[in-house]
C-alpha cells in the first residue's frame, strides 16, 4: 500500500471540503444553484464525533457537486473506498414534474434507479415552478410532491422537500440544511467506522514484520484529514496524537536501521510548525518515514489543529516538550548530523514557538492561570533559546562577553558540548580570521569587580573545551600536548579546573613563544592541536554551513549583532516570566539585562534592574547569591553618584555573612563608607544600618532607678564593620513600654565613640526619666557628616548574619524607673518637751528608705522664737531604737542589727544653714542632735491654786517648729521636705495658794510646783522676790529652809515649798523693786534628763563639769499674782439682787451694780471710774452704754450705781454680765460675789395664741 | 608527554562519568523560603549556580504550593516530584509539613521517582533529627556537622544506588 502514500497526499491536497453531490434530473441546477450555494457554508450543523456523541459544528465548508463533474467520476472502487474521505457526503436529488403520469411513468423509476445505491445518503428536493397565482398548476405540484412522498419517504425518514421557486421558501432553506447535515452525519458515521475497522484490523499486526507505518499512516491520517473537514478539530487531533503515540513506539524498534534524516540543508530550521515544509513523499523510507522530519510534521499537524481551536497556549507547551525530547533525539544522532545543528534547531524552534503562539494569543481569551502558565512557558522556550544561543556564541568565541553569572554558569556549565563525530577542523585559508579572532580576543577585557573583589569566575563550560574539541579531532598528534594549555586557555576558561588537572604548569616556561597562530608555523603542523582561537574559527566555519537562516547567522557574525539579540532574547523570557508565577525566573534575568546595560553604560537602567535581584536576594535571605550582585549594584550606584544607594549597598555588603568576603574586601567597604561619611555629600541622607551595628542592654536585670534618678546605662554594641570605626556622636532612644504616646527620649553619649570590631560596651549617662519601664529604640549617631540610624537590637549573641528574622523588638526592658515614693524619713527624736530658754538638743531621725543617702545635704531652717546654738556643733550618730516594740520578733531583729551595726559618730558644722550628712549614715537610720534654743521673751506666770484651768499656759505657746529640706540623691536632684514641731516649755508650772494665815499677820504661801518636763528635777534653791505690800516673814531673805535642798522632783509630779511672807510695805530702796507689781519666784536647779527622751541638761552646763557649781544650775523665774487681803482693796464691786420674780427669756430687767470706793487712793487723782460691761453676746442682750466713764468722788465712801438694760436670750443657768474696771488693778478691786457665779434665766412665758388648736 | 595525554584523556572520562550521574546538590529551604542548608557535591567551586538553581526551583514550589488546583491530589503528598525538566539536570522537591523545602538537584537524568521518594525519606528523618537538636535555633541555618556527614553519606549511597 505504501505506493499509494503519493496519490493520498495528492487526494488530500487536492480536498478541501465536505462534498455534497447535486443528481440534477430536470436541469434544474442553474435555476437554484445560487440559492444552494449561498447556503454555504452550514451557519450550525450537529455532527457525531467518533465516540457517537453529537458536537455542534459552526460554519462547516462544504461544495456541491453535480454528479456529472469530472471530479466525481472516473474513480476506482478500491480508490474510493480507501480514500473515502473524499467522496460525497450526501446526494441532492433536484427534481420536477408538472404531471401526475410523467411522474409514474418517467420519473418513479429513474428515481428508483438512483437511491438504489444503499452507499449513499440522498434525498429529493421537488423543485416547483408553478405560478403561485396559478393556482391549477399549483395544486398540480402539490399532487405530484404528495405522491413522491408517499414512494420515497419512509415513517423512519423524511426523504423529500418541496421548494416553490415563485413562493415563500424560508422553511424550505432550513428543511434542506438539516436534511443535508443528517446526510453527512450518517455518511461521517458510517466512514469513521469503516476506518476504525481498518487501523484496528492494521493495529493489531503492529508487531509483525510485513507491518507498513506508511499504511497505518494513510488510514490514520485519513481519518484525521476526514475530521478535520468536518471541523471535528478535536477528533482529529486525538488522531494525530494517537499517530505520533504509535510512530514513537515503532519507529525506534531494534533491528531497522533507518536514516535519521536532518542533514539535507535548511533542516537546521525547524519546521514544527509547517507541516508542508517538506513533502513527505521525500522523508518516507522503507515504510516509514524519516524521524528528524516527521516528527515535525506531526507536531506541525498538531499544532496546526490546536490553533484552530484556539488553543495557543497548548502549542506553547505541547511544544516546549516537544523540543526537550526532540532536542534529546538530536543527541542521539548528534555524531552524524551536521555540527550543532541541535542547538540551532532548537533556537529556531523556540523562536518560530513563540512567534506563532503569540500571534494567534490574545489575552483574556483564557483563564488567569493558563494565562500565568502561558507566559510561564513562553518564558521557559526563551530561556532555552537563549542558552543554546550563549553556546553558539561561546563556540564562535563570545565567550567574554557573556556574564559569568549563576544563571549562565547554571544553563550552560552542565549542557554537554556539542559531540560531533570530528570536531571541524580550520580550513587551510583561515589564518587571517584566526588572528582576527585571537585580536577581538585580547581586546576584549575582563570585567574587573568593583572594590577589588577577586571571585574564581563561574564556568561556563562543562569542560575545556580545548581539551574537548582536540580529543573529539580525527587525528592528534600528541606530541605537543602543553600546547593545549596556552596562555590563554585559562583565561578563556575561566574555570580554573585546568589549572588543577594539567599537569604541572609551572614545568613549562611562561615565556613559551606563542607563535603557533602565525600562518607558517600553522601549515607546518595541521595534525597539532588546535588552539583555542583556531577551534572558534573552525566552528564558526561549520556553523556557517550548518545555518541556513540568514538572520540568526546575521545576529552572531559579530560580538554587537550578538549582543543585541542576547539582550533581546534575555528581556522576553524576563517579560514572559514576569507575567508568570516565575517570578524570581524573572528577576534573575533583570540582572543578566542588567549586566549588559552596564556593559553598554546604561548605568541607569542597570542599577534598577540590579536592585529588584538584589531585593529579591535579600529578601529571602540567599547571601550568597546576593553577595554575588551587590557589588554590581554599588558600582552602579557609584558610577551614577547616587551616594545614598551606594552606601547603603556598602552597609549591606558589609552586613553580609563574614565569610562571604575576603577581610581586605570588607575593609575596602568600610573604608568606601567613611571615605563618603566625611566628604561632603550634596544630599546627606541618614543610613540605615540596622544590619550592622546592633545593639542590647546588657544581660542582668535592668538598670533600676528611682524617680528623678539620673543613671548610668550600660550598653553593649556588636560593630560589624571589620576595623576600628569612629563614630562621632551617638544616642539611643528609650522607648515607654506602657506608655506609647510617651515621646520616646533621647539619651546621647558625650565625645567620639570607637567601636572595635565585635562587641563594644559603652556606657550612657542617663538624665532623669519618668517613671515606667522603658526598651531601647533606636540607635543614631554620626560618622564624620553622616547620620546613621539602627533598629537593629542583638539579643546577647553577636549579630546573626541571616537577620531575616531577627527585626523582632526586644521586650526585655533596660529600665526601669519606679513610681515616686517616699526615699527617707525625717521625724522628731523626741516628742516630749524641752526645756524652754535653754540650749537644747533637738533630735531628728534621718530614715533613708532604700535609698543611698550619700552625699546629702539637709537645710535647717528654724522657726520664730528658736535659734540654733552655733557654739555647738551638730551631733549625728547610729540610731538606736530605745522604745519597745511590742512584737518581739522584730526586736530581736532590731537587736541583731544594732549589735551589728557598728556606732557611728560625727559632729558637723552648720554652713549657710545647712550640712552635709557623712557617708556612714547614708544607709542606716541615725540621728541628727542639733543643738536650739527656744526664746521665751514673758515670763512665766503661776497661777492661783484652784483656778481654772485654762488660764494656765497655753502648749501653743511652747511651740516651735524647724523646717528641714534634704537634698539628695545622685546629682541632689530628691528633695524631701518636711517642718517638725519641737515643744518648748518651762521646768514647771507654778500655782500658788494661801495655806494659812497665821495671828500676826504671818501668811504661809504655799508655792506647788508642776513638773512639766521628762526628766527628773533638782530644786537646789529657790527663793521670792516679793511685790509691793508684802514682806518676807522673820526678815528672812525669802528663801526656805536650806535643809530642804536640794529637792528632788521627779518628772510628771509635783513638789511644794512653804514660804512666810507678811503684808507690809516694802522696805527696800531699789527702784527696780518697787517698780515690780509681781512677786517672783526664782528657782535654781538642775535637769538630769536625757536627750533621747526629752528635757535634759543644757550642753552648756553639762559639759562644763561635773562640781556642783553655782554655773551648773539653771534658773528658773515665775511670776506670782498675790493678792491682798479683802479688806485691803480700794474698789468694792456688788451685785445688786435681781427683781424677785425671776428672769425670763425676752423679758427686759435692768441689772445694777454698786461701786464704791473703800478708801482713798493717792495715785487716783480723777474722780471717774472707766467700767465696762462684758456679757456672753449668745445669752445677753444689752441695751446702753457698755463702757463709759462714770464720776465718783475720791473721797473714800462714796459710792455710785451703774445700771443696764439686758434682755436674757437663753433659759438656764447663765454667766449674768459682768462689770469690770480696766482702769484698776485686780488687786485692788473686792468683788461681791467674789468668784463667778450664775442666775437663773427662766424659759418664755407660754403664749396661748400658740395653742389653738387649728 | 604522550603518557601525560592518555592519563590525561582517562581521568576525565572517568571525572565525566562520576560526575554525570550524581546528586550536585541538596537544600534545605525554609518557610520564608530563605536557604537552612545547602551543600553542593561538585568538584568545581560551582556551587553559586546550584544556589540559583535551587532559588529558582522555589518559583515551580510555590506555584505548586500556591495553586491548589493544579496539584489537587498531591495537598497530602510531602514529595513534590520533580519540578524541572531541563535537557541538563533534573531538580526534585519535597515538602514538609512545616512548610519547609528540600531541593534535590541531580545530574542523573534517567533517576527514578521511587529512588528519590527514598531519598528524600532518609533526607528528612536526617532533618527532623538536626533540628531536634535543643541547640538548634528553628529558622536559622543549619550549621551541625553530624547532620552534614549524614547527608553525605545519604547523598553518597543515593549514587551508587542508582549508579551501581
Amino acid at each position: 500500500m505504501a505506493n499509494f502514500l503519493a496519490q493520498f497526499l495528492s487526494i488530500k491536497n487536492s480536498c478541501e471540503r465536505v462534498v455534497i453531490a447535486v443528481e440534477d434530473m430536470s436541469d434544474l441546477w442553474p435555476l437554484v444553484k445560487k440559492g444552494f450555494d449561498e447556503r454555504l457554508p452550514f451557519k450550525r450543523a450537529t455532527l457525531n464525533n467518533k465516540t457517537r456523541n453529537p458536537v455542534s459544528v459552526d460554519n462547516l465548508p462544504a461544495e456541491f457537486i453535480l454528479t456529472t463533474d469530472s471530479r466525481l467520476r472516473s474513480r476506482f472502487p478500491q480508490e474510493q473506498l480507501l480514500f473515502s474521505f473524499r467522496e460525497p457526503y450526501a446526494t441532492v436529488v433536484l427534481v420536477t414534474c408538472e404531471d401526475l403520469d410523467e411522474f409514474k411513468t418517467i420519473l418513479k423509476p429513474r428515481l428508483k434507479l438512483i437511491v438504489q445505491n444503499d452507499e449513499r445518503e440522498w434525498f429529493i428536493v421537488f423543485v416547483s415552478r408553478a405560478p403561485p397565482h396559478n393556482d391549477q398548476a399549483s395544486k398540480m405540484a402539490k399532487k405530484v410532491y404528495a405522491k413522491l412522498e408517499v414512494d420515497f419517504s419512509s415513517k423512519k425518514r423524511e426523504r423529500c422537500c418541496k421548494l416553490d421557486i415563485h413562493g415563500p421558501e424560508a422553511a424550505f432553506w432550513e428543511d434542506l440544511e438539516s436534511k443535508i447535515t443528517e446526510c453527512i452525519r450518517n455518511t461521517l458515521d458510517r466512514r469513521i467506522q469503516f476506518y476504525e475497522e481498518e487501523i484496528r484490523k492494521l493495529s493489531e499486526q503492529r508487531f509483525k514484520p510485513v507491518w507498513s507505518f506508511c499504511n497505518f499512516f494513510i488510514l490514520k491520517e485519513s481519518l484525521a484529514f476526514m475530521f478535520e473537514m468536518a471541523h471535528l478539530h478535536e477528533d482529529s487531533l486525538r488522531e494525530y496524537d494517537e499517530l505520533e503515540l504509535c510512530y514513537l513506539e515503532t519507529v525506534n524498534i531494534a533491528g531497522k536501521q533507518r536514516d535519521f534524516g536532518g542533514m539535507e540543508h535548511g533542516d537546521d530550521q525547524a519546521a514544527l510548525l509547517n507541516p508542508a515544509k517538506k513533502p513527505l513523499t521525500q522523508i518516507v523510507q522503507d515504510d516509514s518515514f524519516r524521524e528528524f522530519e516527521f516528527r515535525q510534521y506531526l507536531f506541525a499537524c498538531q499544532a496546526k489543529l490546536l490553533f484552530k481551536l484556539n488553543r495557543p497556549f497548548e502549542v506553547a507547551s505541547r511544544g516546549f516538550s516537544f523540543v526537550i525530547s526532540f532536542s534529546k533525539a538530536l543527541a542521539l544522532h548528534e555524531s552524524i548530523l551536521p555540527f550543532c545543528i541541535r542547538e540551532v534547531w532548537i533556537i529556531t524552534s523556540c523562536l518560530g514557538l513563540v512567534n506563532a503562539t503569540a500571534a494567534h494569543y490574545s489575552n483574556g481569551l483564557v483563564g488567569p492561570e493558563i494565562e500565568k502558565e502561558y507566559y510561564r512557558v513562553r518564558g521557559e522556550l526563551y530561556s532555552l533559546c537563549r542558552a543554546k544561543f550563549m553556546r553558539l556564541a561561546y563556540l564562535l568565541g563570545y565567550g567574554s562577553a557573556i556574564e559569568k553569572s549563576p544563571v549562565n554558569s547554571a544553563s550552560l556549565s552542565m549542557l554537554p558540548w556539542p559531540k560531533p563525530a570530528v570536531w571541524p577542523s580550520m580550513p587551510s585559508d583561515a589564518s587571517s580570521e584566526v588572528l582576527a579572532k585571537e585580536k577581538m580576543i585580547l581586546q576584549a577585557t575582563p570585567r574587573v569587580k568593583h572594590f577589588g573583589i577577586q571571585r574564581k569566575l563561574l564556568p561556563l563550560e562543562p569542560a575545556s573545551l580545548l581539551r574537548e574539541a582536540n580529543r573529539r579531532r580525527a587525528s592528534l598528534s600528541a606530541g605537543n600536548v602543553f600546547e593545549l594549555f596556552d596562555g590563554r586557555s585559562t583565561f578563556m576558561d575561566g574555570s580554573g579546573s585546568d589549572a588543577r588537572t594539567s599537569p604541572s604548569p609551572k614545568l613549562h616556561p611562561i615565556s613559551m613563544p606563542r607563535t603557533n597562530s602565525t600562518p607558517g608555523n600553522f601549515e607546518s603542523s595541521i595534525d597539532r592541536p588546535m588552539t583555542l582561537t583556531e577551534i572558534f574559527v573552525a566552528a564558526e566555519h561549520a556553523l556557517q554551513k550548518t545555518i541556513s537562516d540568514p538572520g540568526l547567522w546575521t545576529s552572531i557574525s559579530s560580538l554587537e549583532e550578538f549582543e543585541q539579540k542576547y539582550l533581546e532574547l534575555s528581556k522576553a523570557a524576563a517579560d514572559n516570566y514576569h507575567h508568570s508565577w516565575w517570578k524570581r525566573h524573572g528577576v534573575v534575568l533583570d540582572g543578566e539585562i542588567a549586566a549588559v546595560c552596564f556593559k553598554h553604560g546604561n548605568h541607569d537602567l542597570a542599577a534598577k534592574s540590579y536592585e529588584k535581584v538584589c531585593a529579591l536576594y535579600s529578601g529571602e535571605g540567599w547571601e550568597d547569591l546576593l553577595a554575588d550582585v551587590l557589588p554590581n549594584l554599588a558600582e552602579c550606584q557609584k558610577i551614577l553618584n547616587d551616594q545614598a544607594g551606594y552606601l547603603s549597598s556598602c552597609v549591606r555588603l558589609l552586613s553580609l555573612d563574614k565569610g562571604l568576603f575576603l577581610t581586605k574586601e570588607r575593609q575596602a567597604f568600610q573604608s568606601e563608607v567613611v571615605r563618603l561619611a566625611h566628604s561632603e555629600m550634596e544630599h546627606p541622607v541618614p543610613l540605615d544600618v540596622s544590619s550592622l551595628i546592633t545593639f542590647s542592654g546588657n544581660s542582668g536585670p535592668p538598670l533600676e532607678l528611682c524617680d528623678g534618678d539620673p543613671g548610668i546605662l550600660s550598653v553593649t554594641l556588636w560593630s560589624g564593620f571589620p576595623d576600628d570605626i569612629t563614630l562621632e556622636s551617638l544616642s539611643l532612644t528609650l522607648t515607654a513600654t506602657s506608655n506609647a504616646d510617651e515621646g520616646v527620649k533621647a539619651i546621647r553619649s558625650s565625645g567620639a565613640t570607637i567601636l572595635n570590631p565585635g562587641r563594644n560596651t559603652i556606657t550612657l549617662s542617663l538624665p532623669p526619666q519618668k517613671t515606667g519601664s522603658y526598651v531601647l529604640g533606636v540607635l543614631t549617631g554620626q560618622i564624620g557628616h553622616l547620620r546613621f540610624r539602627s533598629h537593629g537590637s542583638a539579643r546577647g549573641g553577636p549579630a546573626e548574619s541571616d537577620d531575616l528574622m531577627s527585626y523582632e523588638k526586644p521586650t526585655r526592658p533596660i529600665l526601669k524607673v519606679f513610681k515616686p515614693r517616699s526615699l527617707v524619713d525625717l521625724a522628731a527624736a523626741v516628742s516630749s518637751a524641752l526645756l524652754m530658754n535653754e540650749p537644747q538638743w533637738v533630735g531628728i531621725i534621718v530614715k533613708p528608705l532604700n535609698y543611698s543617702l550619700k552625699g546629702a545635704v539637709l537645710h535647717i531652717d528654724t522657726g520664730p522664737g528658736l535659734r540654733i546654738e552655733e557654739s555647738h556643733a551638730i551631733e549625728m550618730e547610729t540610731y538606736t531604737n530605745t522604745s519597745k516594740n511590742e512584737d518581739g520578733l522584730e526586736d530581736r531583729d532590731g537587736d541583731r542589727n544594732n549589735a551589728s551595726v557598728v556606732k557611728e559618730f560625727t559632729q558637723l558644722t552648720l554652713k549657710d544653714g545647712s550640712i552635709e550628712l557623712p557617708d556612714w549614715a547614708s544607709h542606716i537610720v541615725s540621728v541628727l542632735w542639733i543643738p536650739v534654743r527656744a526664746i521665751n521673751e514673758g515670763l512665766a506666770r503661776g497661777t492661783s491654786a484652784g483656778t481654772v484651768s485654762s488660764q494656765r499656759p497655753s502648749v501653743v505657746d511652747g511651740l516651735r517648729t524647724v523646717a528641714l529640706k534634704l537634698e539628695f540623691g545622685v546629682s541632689h536632684n530628691q528633695i524631701f521636705e518636711r517642718t517638725i514641731a519641737v515643744h518648748f516649755t518651762n521646768p514647771f508650772h507654778v500655782s500658788t495658794r494661801v495655806a494659812d494665815k497665821c495671828s500676826d499677820g504671818t501668811l504661809l504661801l504655799q508655792v506647788i510646783l508642776h513638773s512639766q518636763v521628762k526628766a527628773p528635777l533638782t530644786i537646789h534653791d529657790a527663793w521670792l522676790d516679793l511685790q509691793d505690800g508684802f514682806a518676807h516673814g522673820d526678815r528672812g531673805d525669802g528663801r526656805p529652809t536650806p535643809a530642804f535642798f536640794p529637792l528632788v522632783v521627779p518628772s510628771a509630779s509635783k513638789a511644794g515649798i512653804l514660804f512666810s511672807i507678811s503684808l507690809g510695805t516694802t522696805t527696800t530702796e531699789d527702784e527696780a523693786k518697787v517698780l515690780n507689781p509681781d512677786t517672783i519666784l526664782n528657782i535654781r536647779y538642775k535637769i538630769a534628763g536625757e536627750r533621747s527622751l526629752g528635757s535634759h541638761t543644757p550642753m552648756s552646763v553639762g559639759s562644763n563639769g561635773t562640781e556642783d557649781d553655782a554655773t551648773q544650775l539653771l534658773t528658773f523665774r515665775s511670776a506670782l499674782v498675790l493678792q491682798r487681803p479683802v479688806l485691803e482693796p480700794c474698789l468694792a464691786v456688788g451685785f445688786l439682787p435681781l427683781p424677785s420674780d425671776g428672769l425670763r427669756v425676752g423679758q427686759l430687767f435692768t441689772m445694777k451694780w454698786r461701786v464704791e470706793r473703800l478708801k482713798y487712793l493717792e495715785e487716783e487723782n480723777n474722780d471717774e471710774v472707766l467700767y465696762e460691761v462684758n456679757a456672753n453676746s449668745e445669752n445677753w442682750m444689752i441695751a446702753g452704754r457698755k463702757r463709759g466713764h462714770v464720776p465718783l468722788s475720791a473721797k473714800q465712801g462714796s459710792r455710785i450705781e451703774i445700771s443696764i438694760l439686758c434682755v436674757p436670750l437663753a433659759a438656764g443657768y447663765v454667766r449674768p454680765p459682768q462689770l469690770e474696771l480696766p482702769n484698776i488693778g485686780g488687786a485692788n478691786i473686792s468683788c461681791n460675789p467674789a468668784g463667778p457665779h450664775l442666775v437663773c434665766v427662766f424659759p418664755p412665758p407660754l403664749s396661748s395664741s400658740f395653742c389653738i388648736p387649728a | 608527554m604522550f603518557n601525560s595525554q592518555a592519563k590525561f584523556g582517562s581521568t576525565e572520562s572517568a571525572n565525566l562519568s562520576v560526575t554525570e550521574k550524581m546528586i550536585v546538590c541538596i537544600a534545605v529551604v525554609g518557610h520564608q523560603n530563605n536557604p537552612l542548608y545547602i551543600q553542593s557535591f561538585t568538584e568545581a567551586d560551582d556551587a553559586l549556580k546550584l544556589h540559583h538553581i535551587v532559588h529558582c526551583s522555589l518559583d515551580v514550589v510555590d506555584e505548586r504550593v500556591n495553586n491548589p488546583k493544579k496539584s489537587g491530589p498531591m495537598l497530602n503528598e510531602t514529595f513534590l516530584g520533580l519540578l524541572y525538566p531541563t535537557e541538563n539536570y533534573k531538580v526534585y522537591g519535597y515538602l514538609t509539613n512545616t512548610k519547609v523545602k528540600f531541593i534535590l538537584v541531580t545530574t542523573d537524568l534517567d533517576v527514578r521517582d521511587a529512588d528519590v521518594r527514598n531519598f528524600f525519606r532518609r533526607f528528612h528523618s536526617a532533618y527532623l533529627d538536626a533540628v531536634s537538636n535543643p541547640f538548634h535555633v528553628p529558622g536559622k541555618k543549619i550549621t551541625s556537622k553530624t547532620f552534614a556527614e549524614r547527608v553525605s553519606t545519604i547523598v553518597k549511597s543515593f549514587s551508587f544506588n542508582t549508579t551501581g
